[in-house]
């Protein structure tokens, strides 16, 4: 899953997201742009293709239709919409606290701790809330939740610490307080670094959400996993294909808004 | 049942999953640093294809690890097999950008001296460039290591080995007696396990690394 590595990659103050990476570049141009979604579409034809010219015994049917698959993946859409929302509400005022003088001095706490709670796999997570809180949809977002707070919150600081201080220097001079100074400032400076972390954050959630089924909140891992428990190959593909497409169009997508949101003249 | 009880009973078994759990992490690294460098090496200087491998490694990671697993069983069945392909495929993308990174940061100085002195080609990777880039490489190779033994977790779901088992065996027996122990075993030992790598890590960092650019 794109988890960990994402969200940590580089040296430990290295903002989370894929923009630093050469070659991440390739949505600068209305090829690359366009490249993502034909290829998604062309797989899930392949796909549509590939159910269509077998013969689906009745086990098959009852998994492989409009309705299940359609359930599965609002599910899975609601998993990851609301834990995202919640992510950003939380994390994001949390890392601007967390860079204000005062408060700021307990920065490196919420790093570490946010570090070594990376360790920790997902499925373990979702599992420990199934066994202790029970089972269920809402169990599910407080895991998707706890477990994608990190890149917002970490992008969300790096971004305000790497604004330049000779700037916030000079929007002082001018009279701003500090209040007007962080929204006109320091906040759109820091835009790009949040967005991409917010970016992690929905990937990550795409991924922990095809887990959802093990603690009965539905989702597409709903088809993965009962292909692989009914030993059904064309269920098993189904599932573990939409899951895949679905990621990878999420990414596509956040990469579009990433660029679109940006403020101009950065 | 206490979790200190439940230790003093299961820790043999615990162990072993421990072990299995670690053997996994290390084929699956082993066989993602070898591809990764050697991936590295090969598009270094040509920017194209540069793009297209990382296009490529990332893309894979961008795929849930639930449906990554899914899509391997047709392939290689359950098990084993299906685990450590998984791992390994999440594992290039870090250690081959972390590779393609190093060996740009070559002083170009450097190299041309190398070349001056009338190295080879090989020689040149293998005595100058490949130790110059070697901190940034098992960086890396540390970030891959980290990440897989979290991801290593759910190959329990395709009946793989390792502390997943725990887990889902908590999850399995929800409400029963060692429900919750199974689940805490299991996710501290992913923790811990996580936590003694990137220790281990900081020691091959200090003997791999080549002694003149030691800090």
């Amino acid at each position: 899953m794109a988890t960990t590595v994402l969200a940590s990659r580089g040296s430990r103050e290295q903002p989370s997201g894929r923009d630093n990476v050469p070659g991440r570049s390739a949505l600068r141009t209305t090829a690359g742009l366009l490249f993502t979604p034909i290829l998604l579409s062309a797989v899930c034809l392949a796909l549509f293709a590939y159910l269509g010219s077998r013969d689906l015994d009745d086990i098959e049917r009852r998994s492989i239709n409009a309705e299940v698959i359609g359930r599965s993946l609002v599910e899975h859409l609601r998993l990851v919409a609301l834990s995202t929302v919640i992510v950003v509400v939380i994390a994001v005022p949390l890392g601007i606290l967390l860079t204000r003088p005062g408060p700021r001095r307990l920065a490196p706490v919420f790093l570490a701790l946010a570090n070594i709670g990376q360790a920790v796999p997902s499925v373990g997570l979702l599992v420990l809330l199934a066994v202790t809180a029970g089972i269920g949809f809402s169990q599910a977002v407080v895991a998707l939740v706890v477990y994608s707070l990190l890149p917002v919150l970490r992008n969300t600081m790096i971004g305000l610490q790497r604004v330049d201080r000779t700037l916030i220097d000079a929007g002082r001079g001018m009279g701003l307080t500090r209040t007007a100074v962080l929204f006109r400032v320091e906040l759109p400076l820091a835009i790009p670094v949040m967005l991409a972390g917010i970016r992690v954050a929905l990937i990550i959630n795409v991924g922990t959400a095809t887990l959802a089924v093990f603690t009965n909140a539905g989702g597409l891992g709903t088809l993965i996993e009962t292909g692989i428990v009914l030993n059904r190959i064309t269920i098993l593909l189904t599932g573990s294909i939409l899951a895949a497409v679905l990621a990878l169009a999420v990414d596509w997508l956040a990469g579009l808004a990433e660029r679109l949101l940006r403020p101009r003249g950065l | 049942m206490s979790f200190a009880s439940y230790l003093a009973q299961r820790w043999q078994h615990i162990l072993v999953l421990v072990a299995q759990h670690a053997e996994v992490v290390a084929i699956a690294v082993s066989i993602a640093t070898v591809v990764g460098v050697g991936l590295g090496v090969a598009v270094h200087g040509r920017p194209l294809a540069n793009r297209l491998a990382l296009a490529a490694t990332g893309t894979v990671l961008t795929i849930p690890s639930f449906a990554l697993f899914g899509l391997l069983i047709p392939l290689v069945g359950l098990g084993t097999a299906p685990t450590v392909t998984a791992l390994a495929l999440y594992a290039i993308f870090p250690i081959l950008r972390n590779t393609i990174t190093g060996l740009e940061s070559v002083p170009a100085s450097v190299a041309d001296a190398a070349i001056g002195m009338g190295l080879s080609r090989t020689r040149r990777l293998l005595t100058v460039r490949l130790p110059l880039a070697w901190p940034v490489v098992i960086t890396g190779i540390r970030l891959a290591t980290i990440m897989v033994v979290a991801i290593a977790a759910i190959a329990a779901s395709v009946a793989g080995p390792g502390l997943g088992q725990l887990i889902f065996h908590g999850l399995a027996h929800t409400g029963g007696v060692n429900a919750l122990n199974d689940t805490l075993a299991g996710v501290i030992g992913v923790a811990l396990l996580a936590l003694a790598l990137d220790l281990l890590f900081t020691v091959l960092f200090r003997l791999t690394t080549s002694r003149g650019i030691r800090d």
